[in-house]
């Protein structure tokens, strides 16, 4: 396949905000993408400033020469972005894709979690 | 907190899914129906039954085949933590699929990979159509 045909197809996938959940736990945030059939390699994740930004195509394949009797599902293109609030730790952001899900962990920096104050009696 | 400022940001409000149903793929006949979506193929030897399931763990999916009616049977379970947005479908989910063909039972097989869940119901050798060579009597 030449390279442009390939950059015809992927124009032609249809633009997907994939479900996501944000949560906070003790130590930091995750975030949980939704991507089935996103392959690992088709994964693209930016961070500019404040602004993170994911992306990625699901890759189905092997229906070549079947007959589809029922679809419910195709190929499409999943993009969506969220902004990071300054407690953020840039530096040590992880990001692992499992079962089609990408898991991004947004540790908190070490100034903004919780600390125990000690009360000294006199 | 992290601020979703996605251009499609919120929920599906009415703008939103009519422009999702406006680039949406043409050949789709149920989407958003029920959970999870499926698609159904066949080729020669067998028919296929496709499902996105991401998410989940191949130990809490449950697929019974019986008297030509395969149902996938799962659970998507919760995170724990202090929820800001939920999007993603938690909890048990249920699908029944009628197949209305002979199927080689002992040979169905499931393989789970990125979140997509894909079922290979052989067809029986019984009802593959078969050459019949004709002698021609002149």
């Amino acid at each position: 396949m030449s390279k442009d045909i390939a950059q015809t197809e992927a124009k032609g996938l249809p633009r997907m905000k994939p479900a996501t959940d944000i949560l906070e736990t003790g130590d930091g945030f995750f975030i949980y993408v939704d991507m089935p059939g996103v392959r690992k390699e088709d994964l693209v994740i930016d961070l500019s400033d404040d602004e993170l930004r994911i992306g990625g195509k699901s890759a189905y394949h092997g229906v070549a020469n079947e007959n589809r009797i029922h679809v419910e599902f195709g190929n499409v293109e999943y993009t969506r972005a969220f902004t990071l609030s300054h407690i953020v730790d840039r530096e040590k952001i992880k990001a692992t894709l499992k079962n089609g899900v990408l898991e991004l962990h947004l540790p908190k920096a070490e100034k903004a979690l919780p600390r125990k104050i000690q009360v000294e009696l006199e | 907190m992290v601020i979703d400022t996605s251009p499609f940001y919120g929920g599906m409000d009415n703008f939103d899914r009519v422009f999702n149903e406006l680039w949406g793929p043409l050949n789709i006949s149920q989407r958003r129906v029920a959970y999870p979506p499926l698609n159904i193929s066949e080729d020669a030897d067998a028919l296929y039954v496709r499902c996105e399931i991401p998410g989940v763990s191949v130990e809490d999916i449950d697929l019974t085949f019986t008297d030509s009616t395969l149902v996938i049977k799962g659970e998507r379970k919760i995170e724990k933590g202090k929820y800001f947005r939920q999007e993603r479908p938690t909890g048990n989910f249920q699908r029944v699929v009628n197949i209305n063909a002979p199927v080689d039972v002992d040979k169905v097989k499931a393989v789970a990979k990125n979140g997509l869940l894909e079922i290979r119901l052989p067809k029986s050798e019984d009802t593959k159509p078969r050459k019949i060579s004709i002698d021609i009597m002149n």
